[in-house]
């Protein structure tokens, strides 16, 4: 089979249950497994040192679920979308799915935001009383080190209830906020534990508030 | 709250947290509630490395094949996940059913080295048990162990019900039939017990009395309720159709050696004579280059894994090396897979072959003379010639490579100064080669010398022999600093903290339980590890206990003392090794098994000659 490229695919999966601790460089790693696993006809890079390549438009924290998210690759022969979904999931360990293949649409330096649900077992007054604060005051890493970083100005709260909160982070290749932060900055603010916290990107979204497709 | 929960709350507070969860590809569950068996496999080490341990790999597929039988992967915590553990009472578990294993049939620890003792009891502990064996009276769980060190069981056999003699691709069934039956029949775990002493290869170190000397050397091991007079190993016969895991499980992080492994031929014909593996795994038996051909592509189908490694003790005496690895590189250059091939005598293929492999990895030259002077190499029974050496490193340089790695011994039976000079003089040779060669390439030669310290082992010629006192060791080690080329040549010294208590605890007898006991309770544990490795707390330990390390490790022992392991049966006569011992004392080689039969008494036990010989 020649490795020519012929056309751009955007696969979208699922990363839940124990997938989620898998980091982002080691899921990268394993998805040039499965693709090999799988004989997945995929371009590969030329040189040396060939392998699959893939890009993943958007990052998931460690220990954060996710829904829909997405990675490219190029095909070298021409697939069904429903050979390629059944093919990559046989290939790929359960708790990692694919559900849905489509040529891409967005780029994703469009993306502007991820929308999170988070169930959490917490002192539910307390964590009231946390959100409503003027500020919510966290250091966050950047290439130049540690800022300060105010995240109530990027939180967008969507629904919540006691132990549940459904929200949004800026989100992107240029900025970018781990819905982990708010967890923390709470935890520490508030000197206690939060109990079975889980959070799951439910959707990346484009500036334009499409979802990124 | 589930243990999945539990864990849950924790896993994103240590460390690569993907290693404790489970889930990989290729990882086996199983309805609990159709289970009969389940046997908890620990690797007592870290994830990384236990992960990368083929022997693990094979009976976990091998029991897991077997309907309700299951078999789980438990590795050792490191200290972050330890104390998270513990905050949140979560026991050591299972990476499968993520269920404690306190409740599983069998607990079962593979010993690849000395220093994963101290995680034995660390890891009884974290799971919630009673680490010494009679304070767990209990039919189930059965702590067991396996692997190479139970050759000599005798320094935990406080801790462990049963241990397994040999190879386990047959016995470990047979094992747990008998215990599916013991519980059918509510029997106790003593006459579980002493029904598996009558399996061949099972060794119940608490069915056997051992009296002491006044010297403390021991007077006699008695076996008790028809235990056998002698534990044979277990080996198997046909290893050309054992069983082979045709997958392996994919871990999600990086670990030592992440790729897929063929195993080509088991055993080794050479015999060094410090070499304990040399003999506990004879005889030598390979497979077929069909067989291997097979193996490599189902495992790399199956993984996804782009590399690809032979394992063996000796690749190189395969009898059909050329064209396996003909056979192979075909494949691995269609499937566009990595070829690696560790420690392989190069000076023995043609030129076109070593161009092939080395166009599919350029892996480091490497060689193991072991000793540096033709006397000494005699004297261990070392068959690398300086010639050998010379030839391989002269392909090699003429082929690109300019970097070399040697393996050296220090403290060997019979060693003086002038063999320490022997190694700077070797490494000397090999650079002025180097620059002889006219197309050599750009750039120095870099030589790194690997300088370990020998350790006597049992079953070998040289379980005699002692292990020269740390001046001496220290001394030679400066010795070599002084002479060889420090331009060329860079020297990687083992520590002798580490070796001592390697030494000690390779030829230790049941007292050692004691130390062991209060070493860990004292908090030694992962000694494999130099960042936790605590020499200071072990040697309190033994002062503690009234037991000199140096009785162990630097006295000489004769022919006719008993040794600790005297009841364990490797199918190696003593009479051979004590035959071996002599000759190295007089610096004479014996011919390696393929040229001709030494008569160490393996074959015997088969029931065949291990070679066909001419005439
Ligand atoms: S060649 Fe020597 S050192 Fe290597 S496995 Fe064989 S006997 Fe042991
Ligand atoms: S019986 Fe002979 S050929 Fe076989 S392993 Fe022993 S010495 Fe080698």
């Amino acid at each position: 089979m020649a490795n020519t490229a012929t056309k751009n695919m955007r696969i979208f999966f699922s990363k839940t249950g124990r997938a989620i601790y898998i980091s982002h460089l080691d899921l990268y790693r394993l998805f040039q497994r499965s693709i090999k696993r799988g004989k997945l006809p995929v371009w590969e890079t030329e040189g040396f040192n060939p392998h699959v390549y893939i890009t993943f438009a958007l990052p998931l924290a460690l220990g954060t679920a996710g829904v829909r998210e997405s990675l490219d690759l190029k095909l070298i022969e021409d697939i069904s979308r429903e050979e390629l979904i059944s093919r990559f999931n046989d290939a790929l360990p359960r708790d990692i799915r694919v559900t849905d293949a489509a040529e891409p649409v967005m780029k994703p330096t469009e993306i502007a935001l991820s929308e999170y649900e988070a169930r959490f077992e917490c002192d539910n007054a307390a964590f009231a009383e946390f959100l409503s604060s003027e500020h919510i005051m966290t250091e966050k890493k950047t290439k130049r080190g540690i800022a300060e970083l105010d995240l109530k100005e990027h939180l967008d709260i969507l629904e919540r209830s006691d132990g549940y909160l459904r929200f949004t982070f800026p989100s992107g290749t240029e900025f970018n906020i781990n819905a982990g932060l708010l967890f923390d900055a709470f935890e520490k603010q508030f000197g206690t534990e939060i109990y079975t916290l889980r959070i799951t990107r439910t959707a990346i979204k484009c500036r334009n508030g499409e979802i990124f497709h | 709250m589930t243990y999945k929960d539990k864990l849950d709350r924790i896993l994103l507070k240590v460390q690569k947290p993907s290693r404790y969860i489970g889930g990989e590809l290729n990882s086996v569950e199983k309805d609990p509630e159709k289970v009969t068996m389940r046997f908890a496999f620990c690797f007592p080490d870290t994830y990384d490395i236990g992960m990368s341990h083929l022997g693990m790999k094979i009976l976990y597929s091998l029991i897991n094949d077997v309907p309700g039988y299951w078999c789980e992967r438990v590795y050792m915590p490191l200290p972050d996940m330890e104390e998270q553990m513990r905050r949140h009472d979560i026991l050591l578990y299972g990476l499968e059913s993520l269920q404690p294993i306190k409740d599983a049939d069998f607990i079962g620890f593979t010993l690849q080295y000395e220093l994963s003792f101290s995680n034995i009891l660390a890891m009884l502990d974290l799971a919630g048990l009673p680490v010494y064996a009679k304070d767990r009276p209990a039919l189930t769980p059965i702590v067991c162990a396996g692997g190479p060190c139970v050759c000599n069981a005798e320094p935990i056999a406080d801790f462990v019900d049963l241990c397994i003699l040999g190879e386990g691709e047959e016995v470990n069934l047979e094992l747990m039939r008998l215990l599916e039956r013991c519980k059918a029949e509510g029997t106790t775990k003593h006459e579980f017990l002493v029904r598996a002493a009558r399996i061949e290869g099972i060794y119940v170190p608490s069915l056997y009395e051992v009296e002491y000397n006044d010297d403390c050397t021991i007077k006699s091991i008695t076996p008790t309720e028809g235990a056998p007079e002698k534990v044979r190993k277990r080996i198997i016969k046909d290893f050309d159709s054992v069983f082979y895991p045709d997958t392996f499980v994919v871990p999600f992080s990086e670990i030592v050696h992440d790729r897929a492994v063929v195993e080509v031929l088991r055993g080794c014909i050479r015999g060094c004579r410090f070499c304990q593996a040399g003999y506990l795994y004879r005889p030598f038996r390979e497979k077929t280059v069909e067989t291997i051909e097979k193996e490599t592509i189902s495992l790399c189908e199956s993984t996804g894994y782009d590399e690809v490694s032979l394992t063996s003790l000796s690749t190189s005496d395969h009898s059909e090396i050329e064209r396996m690895l003909g056979t192979l590189a075909t494949y691995s250059d269609a499937a566009r897979v990595n070829l690696s091939l560790p420690s392989l005598r190069i000076d023995r293929f043609s030129k076109e072959l070593v161009d092939r492999i080395k166009s599919v990895r350029k892996s480091g030259l490497t060689f193991a003379p072991e000793a540096g002077t033709q006397r000494l190499r005699d004297v261990i029974n070392k068959n690398i010639t300086e010639e050998n050496v010379m030839n391989s490193c002269r392909i090699a340089f003429e082929g690109g490579y300019s970097s070399v790695k040697l393996y050296f011994m220090l403290g060997l039976p019979d060693e003086t100064m002038e063999d320490i000079d022997g190694i700077a003089d070797l490494c000397q040779k090999i650079i002025d080669l180097f620059y002889s060669i006219e197309n050599r390439p750009k750039g120095g030669i870099k030589i790194s010398v690997s300088l370990s310290t020998f350790i006597p082992k049992p079953f070998t010629p040289f379980q005699f022999e002692p292990q020269p006192t740390e001046d001496v060791i220290r001394e030679r080690q400066k010795h070599l600093m002084e002479v060889v080329n420090k331009k060329r040549v860079t020297v990687s010294r083992s520590h002798f903290d580490v070796t001592h208590l390697e030494a000690a605890l390779a030829r230790g007898d049941r007292r050692l339980s004691a130390v062991i006991y209060s070493a860990w309770k004292k908090g030694c544990k992962l000694d494999g590890w130099t960042e936790y490795y605590k020499y200071d707390k072990w040697m309190e330990a033994f002062k503690e206990c009234g037991i000199d390390p140096a009785f162990y490790v630097n006295r000489t022992r004769s022919y006719d003392e008993i040794m600790p392991w005297e009841q364990m049966d490797v199918l190696v006569s003593k009479e051979f090794l004590i035959r071996e011992n002599k000759k190295a004392h007089e610096a004479v080689p014996t011919p390696n098994c393929r040229e001709s039969c030494a008569g160490c008494g393996v074959n015997r036990c088969v029931g065949r000659p291990c070679f066909e010989y001419d005439k």
